[in-house]
């Protein structure tokens, strides 16, 4: 007779068990690698808005410079904020948004390449610990004395580097995953807005963060063991940088915030987009208008008419876009008014601030185009920056919100992370106003370079400056506020699953055939019919 | 959390390392198209005003000329091996995928030999910077693919490189034809026009 053996069972007891540092390090969960990107990102966050925070302080007495004794410290800080927030937490916590949600969103069962998107998390990991370094060390990015040290300068340059390489590895493996990834019916027309916008905004950022890669690589080589001869002259340095921190390189940076607002938006209020398709398309608009920061020469000068007729064009252009994303939102909320709860939920508030701090923005960079108001070099710059990469920040706030029983697993009090969202949209608004008005005084966008006109006590701009210094200190709080959310979030009880009654695939607890952009709506419907 | 489950993919879906890889090279052709962009203009820039580009007599074309057709025939060996992958054809796969590393190495070592032969340093100009950036970006890109090829050649020798499993070459093509334009514009712009 045979006789048939089953399989010994192969589990053995002894067998090691990863310590949390192996397993963090060697993971391929998407949703873990989600978590390490918000976390770092978060942690960024705090430690940029402090150094933005010492710089409001420095403006309430220029002349005097008390607090760090020269304009080239005053300017390493300044820059410091601006790179930071931007590379190092705003982007990063996006990515992490991206690689958490939209696997599950486009009914991928994880992100692919799950290995090389968290070789991406370690890489800007390890880039950012050393950009900070640089900075902390006398590097940075230049100073307008040359006072830096020029091997802290290359380290600072190194660690961007790494950051830009992180950000742009991990990228890849969120836009394969929406393109190639996605399950059956999934196309590419139904796909949810955040992975849309990811999807634009990652392409955006796949073909620009390379340029700036460019030059960094330049100024790196030039200033490296040698003098200088053009691009590591230390005082033009940041000129050469400084696109990516400014418009329309930022609306690139902030771009799924509308993805964020229009997930957010029809759950809420228990209604369907009146299009999905025009949400799609304007998104996409926006993406391309801000594609080319790196070419942009307007206003210098010598520049051809015509190239300034580009930009100021595109300035213009990307201001109704935002208006009309605004509206389609706000119609979808009116239309759903009869059949909401009476409590709307705390992100959707949130994102919808987000999206008017992102049309201020465009605005603010619309009026930058207008030469004779002689904005560009002014705090304007900086008030549209404030105004485009906060709307990121508090659409990242109301997103961790809304998907973080999804991430994480547990629940997080509402009513805090809310207050705290509230409190940075305070701040972004107290910054954004204070330096817009500032800027219409005259104040410089870098005010230390500015010593002897506005920005001195008695310029006029003193109020606006505490009022800014102020507006700091709510960022600051409510970020911190945020962190706390989310340390008490992963002590909160578990997640029941759908918090929200989603529309989207990532909410789905059991097998659904896609449809249309709401499949799980689609079945409800079909349920109740 | 939620335990989701899904329809299962639909298996036609485009191939996701090739998808990967274009958009990895995407980026690498961005990278390098920010370069060309800063040389062209500051190169129009300084012929603008009179002043000299790079010293009489620097850039010499054989070399650059030698290494791309070296790169040219190159793309052609890798066109080789991802025919040779489809149609199963595994000795003509070795052979097509050996003959790229081979001549991505003697590209390699031609443009390091050139430099070390013009001796031209980094710090004399603007223009030396550039070429020494951007044709040693190259070169990293050159070798990055070398590796890949290598990789690729260790796999095919266990027997994984099949037309059921032809995407690995498929994307290393695609990275490597993405070297072969950068190099052409390498080759048009800086040792033909100088």
């Amino acid at each position: 007779m045979t006789e048939t053996e089953t399989a010994a069972d192969t589990t053995r007891t002894g067998d090691v068990v990863p310590t949390a540092l192996e397993a963090a390090v060697t993971t391929t969960d998407h949703l873990r690698i989600g978590r390490a990107w918000i976390a770092s990102g978060v942690l960024f966050l705090v430690a940029s808005l402090v150094a933005g925070l010492l710089v409001s302080l420095e403006r309430m007495d220029l002349s005097g410079m008390a607090l760090f004794g020269s304009v080239d410290t005053l300017f390493r800080l300044w820059s410091a904020y601006r790179v930071g927030i931007v590379l190092l937490a705003v982007v990063p916590i996006i990515v992490g948004l991206a690689t958490a949600v939209v696997p599950l969103q486009v009914g991928a069962s994880s992100v692919v390449f799950p290995r090389a998107a968290s070789l991406g998390f370690w890489v800007w990991a390890m880039g950012a610990a050393i950009t900070v370094t640089g900075f902390l060390i006398d590097g940075g990015l230049g100073t307008p004395g040359g006072a830096s040290r020029t091997d802290a300068v290359a380290l600072t340059l190194l660690g961007m580097l790494m950051v830009i390489g992180g950000i742009c590895c991990s990228t890849v493996c969120i836009l394969t995953t929406i393109v190639a990834g996605r399950t059956g019916g999934m196309t590419l027309s139904r796909i949810p807005l955040f992975a849309w916008t990811v999807l634009v905004a990652g392409s955006i950022w796949l073909v620009t963060l390379p340029v700036l890669a460019a030059n960094a690589v330049l100024i790196y080589v030039d200033l490296s063991g040698r003098s200088a001869v053009a691009f590591g002259v230390e005082d033009t340095i940041w000129e050469q940088l400084s696109w990516a921190f400014s418009h329309p390189q930022v609306y690139a940076f902030a771009l799924p915030l509308v993805g964020i607002a229009g997930d957010i938006v029809p759950v809420a209020a228990r209604r369907r987009h009146g299009s999905h398709s025009t949400l799609l398309v304007l998104a996409a608009l926006i993406g391309l208008l801000s594609f080319g920061a790196y070419a942009q020469s307007a206003f210098d000068i010598g520049t051809p008419i015509r190239e300034q007729a580009i930009f100021v064009v595109e300035a213009f252009l990307i201001v109704p876009l935002v208006l009309l994303v605004l509206v389609n939102l706000v119609d979808t909320l009116r239309r759903g008014a009869g059949g909401r709860r009476t409590r709307m939920p705390a992100p959707l508030y949130l994102s919808i601030l987000s999206v008017l701090f992102l049309l201020a923005g465009t605005v603010l960079g619309a009026l930058r185009a207008v030469a004779p108001l002689d904005l560009l070099e002014r705090s304007t710059t900086g008030a549209q920056f404030t105004f485009t990469i906060g709307a990121a920040l508090l659409a990242a706030m109301a997103g961790t919100l809304w998907w973080g029983d999804l991430i994480v697993g547990r629940v997080a009090p509402q009513g805090f992370g809310l207050a705290s969202a509230l409190a940075v949209a305070i701040g972004i608004g107290l910054v954004g106003i204070s330096d817009t008005i500032s800027g219409f005084m005259g104040l410089a966008d870098f005010t230390g370079g500015d010593l002897s006109g506005a920005g001195n006590t008695g310029s006029g701009v003193d109020v606006l400056n505490t009022v800014a210094l102020v507006g700091s200190v709510h960022l600051l709080v409510g970020t911190l506020g945020w962190l706390v959310t989310g340390v008490v979030r992963f002590r909160g009880a578990h997640s029941l699953g759908d918090t929200w009654g989603g529309h989207t695939l990532e909410w789905a607890t059991e097998t659904v055939e896609v449809t249309s952009e709401s499949p799980l709506l689609d079945a409800a419907v079909e349920v109740d019919a | 959390m939620s335990s989701s489950t899904f329809a299962p993919a639909v298996p036609n879906r485009p191939r996701t390392l090739v998808i990967g890889s274009a958009l990895a090279s995407s980026a690498v052709l961005m990278f390098f198209g920010g370069l060309f962009a800063l040389y062209f203009s500051r190169r129009a820039d300084a012929m603008a005003w009179g002043m000299e580009w790079f010293p009489e007599g620097a850039i010499r074309l054989p070399p650059g000329g030698m290494n791309m057709a070296t790169m040219a025939l190159s793309a052609i060996t890798m066109m080789w091996a991802v025919y040779s992958v489809t149609n199963d054809d595994r000795i003509h796969s070795y052979l097509a995928m050996l003959l790229t590393a081979v001549m991505g190495v003697a590209m390699l070592n031609q443009t390091v030999f050139y430099f070390n032969d013009i001796a031209l340093p980094i710090d004399h100009s603007e223009a030396t910077t550039f070429l020494f950036v951007i044709v040693g970006a190259h070169m990293a890109m050159v070798l990055v693919g070398v590796l890949w090829l290598g990789l690729l050649l260790l796999r095919a020798l266990g027997g994984q490189d099949t037309s059921r499993n032809r995407d690995l070459v498929s994307a290393a093509a695609l990275y490597w034809y993405a070297a072969v334009a950068v190099y052409m514009v390498i080759w048009l712009g800086i040792y033909i026009a100088k």
